[in-house]
């Protein structure tokens, strides 16, 4: 980069200027860091654009804008490849804090500073782009949820890679006789058209169809990832959408529900018998009296804790087919909650109306002769089912998140041995206010067999799972994604669904693993950073091999070398920073963004010394709620104390130790770092930043008091992007708690 | 009417799908899906051995003698909260009436002993006879229908009410009226029952 020419442009629009004295904002730039500002009275309208680009074209080759927050106006004053920082004058200055007061001067004041301050720190990215990049996209599975997958990429223009472990496409369907509703007027089971699916998918050329075949290894990285197969063949691919489906739960442990007694079969098996033809009773005449068991082994603590969604519905259609075949059958269907979820309600109500008798309560054992013992909560009372030919076990679906036939791998004993254990639970750290207490850890378990892609990630083969096998993945915003960036779920192997949900969900999933390979190819960040085309940087020559950084990506981005230096692989990566966050020695950085950015920023802000009263609080936000959140709680005209001084941080992954210290050195009383919500039930974008922040800080409380500092002075507080109105009184309850602790003694040194 | 099948076992069906086809407004019972917003609005429910609810399913259950034996099936007033607010339309307070007249049929003794079942028959005795309702004899046949000595105790109780009724001329002291053409409304009567009958079978 050529000499650095820093052009700053103030706004006075929306009420900024008459709120804060605009000529002491100009003396800040003028006096404070020597460069000559220009205020304009609409600096987003085309006029005061146009000024900017007339001085871009003039030479200023990085732009400082102080005006509105930085999530407004982005297009506005984007000037690409001209880097643009942005001090926020209007949300959280203007709008959350009184017109004409000197502390909101101060305000203004400070955040024109840190972003002048850090403007020298930072640089336009340069992106990653080296080598070829694959644009083909490998799906795992070919029942449904892989056909659909298959015909999504390859109709986008993709190349496919199908893999089907069995030889024959079209996986369960196959064996099922109809399928469940997914046309209006939903209320009748629909013929199974597997078959014009799999001819779809095999006459289409951009598709490759390997059967027969499983993955042995998996390398690389977005845009490369090197797949070798079982027949030792090895294929370039961008990246990988998991179709693998579900199996259904072992029946042999229903023992208690009759499983092993003549006549009791499960869901699966019975859908078989229907497929067949008329299903048969152990006496070997057409069965004419049927009770469906809802619920067998699953939401039962037991078993498999949670509801498969689709059990329901599947005992309504079989019991219409077994209806449609002899109106006078007895179909009995005894539930404990029966959940038809969306427009399988129709569903519901057509089988009442064929007459399916729905029975509510908890079955207590099935006899040799197949009769039911029911706890009636309907009638009240225990009632014996007698007669019947038949009990189906609704029994739920399992995840195929490993290849049952492949040998388990140990995961994490040795691979982690002596480093953090990424998984553990998380403890709360400092809190304003109640804090909750530390959720539980829930059950990891991964269903047997072996890991479906042997990932050759230094954090270990297995795709990480949030539990019963389920991939991890902030599942509310970024539903397909998993913690293997370039790799995403589909289907019943991501959560339990019908084939119509399947559907769907297979577009959601190509569509992400499209964007993946194209933004790996730009060398652009998948979400929640967009676009980002920074990546982190290592400074090897300081580097003292802690593997911190390799241990704690969120997203298993950076493996070890041979000499066990880190080594980042970019396409995998997310730009969160938390490797930033953790490394002890300050060398991992961004083009955009590093820690000394950071710190800069926090040293910029002006500490008025004890006599004033003033105390100055410090407030690190994460960009993707908290931040959004006060620009809303500013947008509301809420009101919090002008003693603090916002930092946004990409995550709170990022923030480095020495960010809390540094601020407390220079005389900060307080620091609260603001972000998603930790735990099991995370709210994290990037999955482990704010956990990762939490566990750091639960250690800080000892280097503190070795300064001869309260904890307290340091705490994290959630932030979802709803708390516009909570936050304030959150962000004042510490101003008075630090208040009441007294101000910081390294005050002024 | 056909015959009411008595099942043999629980949730034998034979019993609900009778009522299903034979009982007025049985064809939506199907329906029900044991929500309880009749039960939970019926100002009755307190008086009632088991609400709509639990004698819907009850009737699944097949437990007919516990069904017609009730006397939820006597307490309805017809006032038609139910019938209003049932999310699956089902018509509770028909069902509930026709059942009662088949309990009548099949000779349950709730359907003679209850105060319901008592008045009923007062009132109908009255309105088939007069083509009206007098107020004199429906109490009269009401309040003895419980035998001598009650049926005085009874009349005596309720004197002061009576006298009051008369003196602001609510109730006369003549002859009973009747309706012009006594005669027809017997064809009519008549007629009813022969389709009352014939749907039941019907069906």
């Amino acid at each position: 980069m050529s000499e650095r020419k820093t052009g700053v442009y103030l706004c006075s629009g929306c009420g900024i200027g008459e709120a804060v004295p605009m000529a002491a904002l100009e003396g800040v730039a003028r006096t404070e860091y020597k460069l000559e500002p220009k205020t304009h009275a609409c600096l987003c309208g085309d006029e005061g654009v146009e000024m900017i680009r007339a001085d871009i074209a003039a030479g200023v080759n990085q732009v400082v804008v102080a005006a509105c927050s930085a999530r407004v106006m982005t297009d506005r004053f984007a000037f690409e490849p001209v880097l643009t920082l942005r001090a926020d004058l209007r949300e959280k200055v203007i709008w959350s804090h009184p017109a004409g007061d000197e502390d909101t001067a101060a305000l203004a004041e400070d955040s024109l500073r840190m972003a002048l301050a850090a403007a020298p720190k930072v640089k336009f990215p340069e992106p990653w782009i080296e080598g070829d990049y694959s644009q083909r996209i490998a799906v795992l599975g070919g029942g449904v949820t892989g056909l659909n997958a298959a015909r999504e990429a390859a109709a986008l223009g993709h190349d496919v890679l199908l893999i089907e472990r069995s030889d024959r496409l079209g996986g369960r369907a196959r064996d099922a006789s109809l399928r469940l509703p997914h046309r209006p007027p939903y209320d009748k089971p629909e013929a199974n058209h597997i078959e014009d699916l799999v001819a779809a998918v095999t006459a289409e050329p951009r598709i490759v169809v390997r059967l027969g075949a499983t993955v042995t290894r998996t390398g690389g990285m977005p845009g490369k990832f090197a797949v070798t197969l079982s027949d030792g063949s090895v294929e370039d691919v961008g990246a990988i959408v998991i179709a693998t489906g579900w199996r259904p739960y072992d029946a042999g442990k229903l023992g208690h529900l009759g499983y092993g007694v003549p006549g009791v079969v499960t869901n699966v098996q019975f859908e078989a018998m229907l497929k067949a033809g008329a299903p048969k009773a152990a006496s070997g005449k057409p069965v004419k009296s049927v009770a469906f068991v809802q619920c067998a082994g699953s939401r039962d603590p037991e078993h498999l804790p949670y509801c498969s969604s689709t059990c329901c519905a599947t005992s309504l259609k079989q019991a219409l087919e077994l209806l449609q075949a002899d109106p006078a059958a007895n179909c009995y269907v005894l539930y404990e909650e029966l959940r038809t979820p969306g427009v399988a309600e129709e569903l519901y109500r057509a089988a009442q109306r064929a007459g399916v008798i729905f029975i509510k309560g908890k079955v207590k054992g099935v006899d040799a002769d197949l009769t039911v013992h029911v706890a009636d909560a309907l009638v009240q009372q225990d009632v014996p089912l007698k007669g019947l030919d038949m009990v189906v076990l609704a029994t739920g679906m399992v995840p195929n998140s490993t290849d049952p036939d492949a040998a388990p791998v140990e995961y994490g004993a040795d691979l982690l041995k002596g480093d953090v254990d990424p998984e553990a639970a998380i403890k709360v750290a400092g809190f304003c206010g109640e804090a909750p207490a530390a959720p539980e850890r829930r059950a990891q378990a991964v269903p047997p067999g072996g890991p479906l892609l042997n990932l050759q990630y230094r954090q270990g083969p297995h795709l990480p799972v949030l539990h019963d096998g389920f991939a991890d993945s902030h599942y509310i915003c970024f539903p397909y994604e998993t913690r293997r960036t370039g790799i995403y779920t589909c289907g019943p192997v991501r959560r339990p669904m019908d084939w119509a949900e399947a559907e769907e969900d297979a577009q959601g999933a190509v569509l992400k693993a499209v964007q993946a390979v194209r933004a790996a190819a730009a060398g652009s960040a998948l979400h929640p950073r967009v676009g980002d085309l920074s990546f982190p940087k290592i400074g090897l020559n300081q580097c003292t091999k802690c593997r911190r950084c390799t241990v704690e990506c969120p997203f298993g981005a950076i493996d070890e070398d041979e000499k066990e230096y880190p080594q980042v692989n970019p396409t995998r990566c997310r730009r969160c920073g938390t490797c930033m966050g953790a490394c002890p020695v300050r060398t991992i950085s961004f083009d955009n963004y590093s820690v000394e950015y950071l710190t800069t920023q926090i040293k910029a802000v002006k500490i008025p010394d004890e006599f004033s009263g003033k105390p100055r609080i410090l407030v690190i936000a994460c960009e993707n709620d908290a931040v959004p959140a006060l620009d809303q709680a500013g947008i509301k005209r809420n009101s919090w104390s002008a003693h603090v001084r916002v930092l946004p941080v990409r995550c709170l992954g990022s923030v480095s130790l020495l960010c809390i210290s540094d601020a407390l050195s220079v005389g900060y009383d307080g620091v609260m770092l603001m972000g998603c919500k930790p735990g099991d039930d995370y709210q994290c974008h990037f999955v482990k930043g704010s956990a990762m922040a939490a566990e750091r800080l639960s250690k800080v409380g000892e280097t503190l008091k070795s300064m001869m500092l309260e904890p307290e002075r340091v705490v994290q507080v959630d932030a979802s992007i709803a708390d516009a109105d909570r936050l304030p009184g959150v962000i004042d309850g510490f101003v008075e708690q630090i208040m009441g602790i007294g101000f910081n003694p390294f005050k002024g040194f | 009417m056909s015959h009411v099948p008595t099942p043999t076992q629980t949730y034998d069906l034979s019993f609900a799908r009778w009522v299903y086809g034979h009982v007025d407004g049985g064809d939506r019972l199907a329906l029900c899906m044991q929500c309880g917003t009749c039960s939970g609005s019926c100002p009755l429910g307190p008086q009632m051995d088991f609400g709509p609810r639990k004698l819907f399913m009850m009737i699944r259950a097949g437990l007919k003698d516990q069904v017609l034996g009730s006397n939820t099936i006597w307490n309805c007033v017809s006032c038609y909260n139910c019938v209003v607010r049932c999310p699956r339309q089902v018509p509770v307070k028909h069902i509930l009436q026709s059942l009662a007249t088949v309990a009548v049929r099949e000779g349950y003794p709730g359907a003679r002993e209850t105060d319901n079942a008592r008045f009923a028959k007062a009132f109908w005795w009255s309105a088939a006879k007069y083509g009206r309702t007098d107020e004199r004899l429906v109490t009269a046949k009401f309040y003895f229908s419980y035998g001598l000595s009650k049926g005085y105790r009874k009349s005596m109780a309720n004197l002061a009410i009576a006298k009051g009724m008369v003196k602001a001329r609510r109730m006369h002291l003549g002859l009973p009226h009747k309706c012009k053409n006594a005669g027809e409304l017997k064809l009519i009567l008549a007629r009813a029952a022969e389709i009352e009958a014939r749907h039941g079978d019907a069906s």
